[in-house]
C-alpha cells in the first residue's frame, strides 16, 4: 500500500502538558485517534469492522510525566498543505496538548519507535533541595560500575541506561536535575527509577521530558 | 483580581495523586469541560455522581444538567465524583475535602450541591460525599452557611429512605426544574431570606419535594399511618415533573482523558414505554412515551461526533424497536456509519416487535455483534402474570430468525423470584434456554452461543407489583440451583445477581423515612460502594438494622394490603395507585394488558398531565 501516490505521512511535534499529566500511554493513543477524527482530515484508517486512524507514537511517556517534545506520525489518503493540517490539529487539540510543528516524512522511513536512541528529562522538586548533597549523591551514582535494580520482577542494571546527569539552577530559583537516558527497545531508562535510587518518592517531584533523540543505531 | 482555581487545595492534591490508582479521575481538564472564573457567576452548583468518575462521567443525565446549567452565564456547574477507596484514604490523611474537577473548589464552597441518585445501592456513597465535603449529613443539622443539598434521579421516586439527608428533591425530569431551583435560590439569596424560607419557596416549584415540610405518622406495628404536610406550600401529592416534549438532544459531550465505562455519542431517541411490564419501574415512572424526530436524532449524532471524535454511537431508550420510525431511522444511521467510519452499539430490543425487515437492517448495521432478548420468565403462564405475553412458539421463532439472520451469540435475560413463581417456571427457563441453543445449532452449527443472565426480582415502588413480597436469598438460591442443575453440560453461559445484593436493593428501594438511620449506621461502620461486589458487605447492613432498632424483614417479606398507606404514596409518578392496584389484580387473574399505544387504559398520565400535553402540538407525545 505504501506506493500509493496520494498517501502521505505526517510527523507532529507536540507538548503533553499538565492537564494530560495523568493520561497514560494507551489513553494518549485513544486521545490522538479521537483528535484525528475531529480534524475531519482524510486520515488513513486501519482495515476491518472497527477501523481506527493509523498512528505511531515515538515513545511511551510514563503516567505523571509531562513533555515539551513528543513525536507522532499519522498517515493521510490525500495530501494537504502542512499549514492546513497544523491549523486543524491545533483547533481540535484538547487542553494540555500543544501542536508545535508538522512536517511530511518519507513513507519508507523506519517507525519512530525504532529510531529512538535517548530521551532527556528535567526533574523539578516540590520541596527545596540541598544542591551539594544532591550533587554528591549523583557523583556516587555515576561512579558506580553497576546499579542492580528490580522492576516488574526482573533484575536489570540501571547504570548503563544513564547517559548523563547534572544539577542545574532553574530560572525560578531552586535546582533542577537534568538527565539523558537511553531509550532503545529493551534498553530504556526511566527517570522515576533513577529518582527512586536517589531516595525520592514519586510524590516529591515532577518529570518533564525535554527532548527525544532519534538516529541510527 | 478574578479568583479561579483554589491553588492551595490543588497543591495538596497534586502531591498525593502519583500515589493513587488512576489519578486521571481526579484532575478534570477534559475537552469540552466548562470552567468559568469563580467570581464571574452568582451561583455555583456542584453536580455529584456518588460513584467513581469512570461511571459518573458516562452518565447522560448528569451531562445533560451540566450542559443546561452552564448555558446560563450566571451559573457555574462543576462536577464531583466519589474518590476510590485509596484516594479517599489519601485525602482524609492529607485533610483534603472533596473538590470539584473544574475550579478545584471544596464542595462546601458551592451554594448548591446536586446529587444524582440513579439507584439505591449508591446511598452510602452519597453520605460519604457529604462527609468528605464537611457538610452535615442530616438536613436538620445544616444552617445558612451550608450548601443546599438537592437530589434527583430514578431512585428518588421513593425519596423516603434518604429524605433525612436531602434538603429538596426534584422528582421526575429535571431539565427545567433545575433552572427554577437556581432562580428561586437567587431570589431568596438577594432577599436575605432564611434557609427555612428558601425551602418553603422551593416547595412551590412543580416536582420539588421538601421532606422537612411533611410529617409521617406510624402505626405501632411500623406501617405508615399518615403522611401530612406541615406547611401551606407543601402540596400533597407531589406530582413528578414532566417535559411535554423532548428538547433537541445534548451534544456537548466531555471527552475524558482516561478510560471510562462508556465512551460514545449517546442520543436518547425516546422516553417512556407503553408496554406495561408489571415488574418494570422505568416503564411505569417514565410515562408517557415521547419520541424525538429522526432529523433531531441524526443531527445530534453528527454534532456529537464532531465534538468528540468518538468511534461509537448508541441510541438510548427503554425499548428502541418500539420507536415508531425505527426502520427509516436505521437507514439514516447506515449512511452516518459509513460516512464517519464509526460503529453502533445496539440497544435493548423487544421480541414482539421484530419484523424480518428490521432484522435485516440491524444485521447489516452491526455485523458480528450479539443480540439480546428478554423473555424475563420461563413459562407462558408467568409471562402473562408479569405482562410480557409471548408464547414459547413465538419466542423460538424469534430465536431461529435471529440466528438465521447471521447473529451467532444471543443473550437471554430472565428474572427469578417473581410473584406467583413456582419451581416449574424456573425449570421453564432451563427448557427455553436449551431449546434456544438447539435452534442456534441448527442454524449456524457449533458457532452458536447462548448466554443467560438471571436477575432477582425486586418489587419496586410505583409498579403494579409494589404490594408483592421480595423472595428471601435462601429461596433465591434454591431457584438458582435448579438453573445450575438444569443447564449443566448444556454449554450455556449463565450469570446471575448475588441474592444478598438484591436484598439490600429491596430494603433501600422499599424503605420508609426511618431507613435513613440504617443507611447512616451502615456508612458509619464503613459500608461504601455497595453496588460493587468486592465492597458489598451484608453483615454491615444487618448490624445497621440492629443499631437502628428496625426489623429488616418488615420491609420485604410482608405482602402489603391494597389499602395500606405505602411510604411513597405522597409521590405521584404519573400512574395512579388505583390503576396499579387494578393491574396487580389482573396479574393474579393472569390477565394481559395490551400495549397502550393503540388504546388508552387511563393509567393516570393524561388525567394528571393532559393540560401539559396541549403544549406539545408536534406529535412527539404518543398517547392515543
Amino acid at each position: 500500500m505504501n506506493n500509493h501516490p496520494m498517501i502521505t505521512r505526517i510527523r507532529v511535534d507536540y507538548s503533553k502538558g499538565e492537564a494530560l499529566r495523568f493520561t497514560g500511554h494507551l489513553d494518549l493513543q485513544r486521545l490522538w485517534e479521537r483528535l484525528l477524527r475531529r480534524t475531519r482530515l482524510p486520515i488513513r484508517h486501519s482495515q476491518g469492522y472497527h477501523p481506527r486512524p493509523r498512528l505511531n507514537l515515538a515513545s511511551a511517556l510514563p503516567l505523571g510525566f509531562i513533555s515539551d517534545a513528543e513525536l507522532l506520525d499519522f498517515w493521510m489518503d490525500e495530501s494537504l498543505s502542512l499549514a492546513e493540517i497544523q491549523t486543524r490539529l491545533t483547533n481540535t487539540a484538547p487542553p494540555g496538548l500543544i501542536i508545535h510543528s508538522v512536517v511530511e516524512v518519507d513513507l519508507s522511513e523506519d517507525s519512530l519507535q525504532s529510531q529512538m536512541i535517548a530521551s532527556e528529562y528535567e526533574i523539578h522538586f516540590f520541596d527545596d533541595q540541598e544542591e551539594q548533597l544532591l550533587s554528591k549523591q549523583i557523583d556516587i551514582l555515576m561512579s558506580a560500575d553497576e546499579i542492580k535494580r528490580e522492576r516488574r520482577k526482573k533484575t536489570y542494571d540501571l547504570r548503563p541506561l544513564i547517559l548523563y546527569m547534572e544539577v542545574i539552577h532553574s530560572k525560578k530559583g531552586g535546582i533542577v536535575l537534568r538527565m539523558r537516558l537511553k531509550a532503545e527497545p529493551n534498553a530504556t531508562g526511566r527517570p522515576d527509577e533513577v529518582l527512586d535510587q536517589l531516595g525520592f518518592a514519586n510524590t516529591e517531584y515532577l518529570v518533564r521530558r525535554t527532548k527525544l533523540i532519534l538516529g541510527e543505531r | 483580581m478574578t479568583l479561579q482555581k483554589n491553588e492551595s487545595l490543588w497543591r495538596k492534591v497534586e502531591r498525593i495523586l502519583p500515589s493513587v490508582t488512576k489519578p486521571g479521575r481526579y484532575v478534570g481538564g477534559e475537552l469540552n469541560q466548562i470552567v468559568k472564573p469563580w467570581d464571574s457567576v452568582q451561583t455555583h452548583v456542584a453536580l455529584v455522581f456518588p460513584d467513581i468518575y469512570d461511571l459518573g462521567q458516562s452518565n447522560l443525565g448528569l451531562a445533560l444538567l451540566y450542559d443546561i446549567l452552564n448555558q446560563r452565564d450566571y451559573i457555574a456547574a462543576e462536577r464531583a465524583f466519589s474518590p476510590w477507596t485509596d484516594m479517599e484514604a489519601a485525602m482524609r490523611q492529607a485533610n483534603i475535602p472533596l473538590f470539584s474537577l473544574e475550579n478545584k473548589r471544596a464542595l462546601s464552597e458551592f451554594e448548591i450541591v446536586g446529587i444524582s441518585l440513579p439507584y439505591e445501592t449508591i446511598y452510602t456513597n452519597f453520605l460519604n460525599i457529604l462527609d468528605l465535603s464537611h457538610i452535615p449529613l442530616y438536613s436538620k443539622d445544616r444552617n445558612d452557611d451550608h450548601p443546599l443539598v438537592i437530589a434527583g434521579g430514578q431512585a428518588v421516586y421513593n425519596p423516603e429512605p434518604v429524605a433525612s439527608f436531602v434538603d429538596a428533591f426534584v422528582i421526575g425530569e429535571g431539565e427545567q426544574a433545575v433552572l427554577e431551583v437556581v432562580d428561586i435560590f437567587q431570589k431568596c439569596e438577594s432577599g436575605h431570606l432564611s434557609r427555612q424560607e428558601l425551602l418553603s419557596q422551593l416547595a412551590n416549584i412543580p416536582g420539588v419535594y421538601v421532606p422537612s415540610l411533611y410529617e409521617i405518622d406510624y402505626h405501632p406495628d411500623g406501617r405508615v399511618a399518615n403522611i401530612h404536610a406541615t406547611h401551606p406550600n407543601a402540596s400533597l401529592p407531589i406530582h413528578k415533573r414532566l417535559l411535554a416534549e423532548l428538547p433537541p438532544p445534548m451534544t456537548n459531550f466531555l471527552v475524558p482523558n482516561v478510560e471510562v465505562a462508556q465512551e460514545r455519542v449517546s442520543v436518547e431517541i425516546m422516553r417512556g414505554c407503553t408496554r406495561g411490564c408489571r415488574f418494570c419501574h422505568a416503564g411505569m415512572v417514565n410515562r408517557p412515551i415521547r419520541e424525538r424526530s429522526i432529523g433531531d436524532i441524526l443531527t445530534a449524532l453528527r454534532q456529537g461526533l464532531d465534538q468528540t471524535g468518538y468511534e461509537e454511537i448508541s441510541l438510548l431508550s427503554l425499548s428502541s424497536s418500539d420507536y415508531s420510525q425505527i426502520v427509516p431511522l436505521i437507514q439514516g444511521l447506515h449512511q452516518l456509519l459509513c460516512e464517519r467510519n464509526v460503529n453502533i452499539s445496539l440497544p435493548s430490543l423487544r421480541i414482539e416487535s421484530f419484523s424480518d425487515e428490521l432484522m435485516d437492517e440491524l444485521q447489516s448495521l452491526s455485523p458480528g455483534g450479539g443480540f439480546t432478548i428478554a423473555p424475563e420468565a420461563g413459562t407462558e403462564r408467568l409471562r402473562n402474570i408479569i405482562n410480557k405475553p409471548i408464547t414459547d412458539a413465538e419466542f423460538i421463532e424469534t430465536v431461529r430468525s435471529v440466528y438465521q439472520h447471521g447473529w451467532q451469540t444471543i443473550k437471554l435475560y430472565f428474572m427469578i423470584g417473581l410473584p406467583q413463581e413456582t419451581l416449574e417456571d424456573v425449570q421453564g427457563i432451563v427448557e427455553l434456554s436449551r431449546a434456544a441453543l438447539r435452534e442456534g445449532r441448527q442454524a449456524v452449527g457449533g458457532r452458536a452461543k447462548l448466554h443467560v443472565g438471571v436477575s432477582t426480582f425486586i418489587p419496586k415502588p410505583h409498579t403494579p407489583f409494589q404490594w408483592a413480597t421480595f423472595t428471601p436469598p435462601e429461596k433465591i438460591r434454591e431457584k438458582l440451583a435448579v438453573l445450575h442443575d438444569g443447564l449443566r453440560g448444556a454449554k450455556i453461559k449463565m450469570t446471575w445477581n448475588n441474592p444478598e445484593a438484591s436484598l439490600l436493593e429491596a430494603w433501600l428501594s422499599r424503605g420508609d423515612r426511618r431507613i435513613a438511620d440504617v443507611i447512616f449506621h451502615a456508612w458509619k461502620i464503613g459500608a461504601r460502594f455497595d453496588a460493587w461486589s468486592e465492597h458489598f458487605d451484608l453483615e454491615k447492613w444487618q448490624a445497621a438494622f440492629s443499631a437502628a432498632d428496625l426489623d429488616p424483614n418488615f420491609y420485604i417479606t410482608r405482602e402489603r394490603t391494597l389499602n395500606e398507606i405505602l411510604p411513597w404514596d405522597h409521590i405521584n409518578a404519573g400512574v395512579k395507585k388505583s390503576f396499579l392496584a387494578q393491574d396487580y389484580q389482573w396479574s393474579v387473574d393472569g390477565r394481559i394488558r395490551p400495549d397502550c399505544r393503540q388504546k388508552c387504559y387511563a393509567c393516570g398520565i393524561l388525567s394528571s398531565f393532559g393540560e401539559l400535553r396541549l403544549a406539545a402540538p408536534n406529535g412527539g407525545w404518543k398517547c392515543p
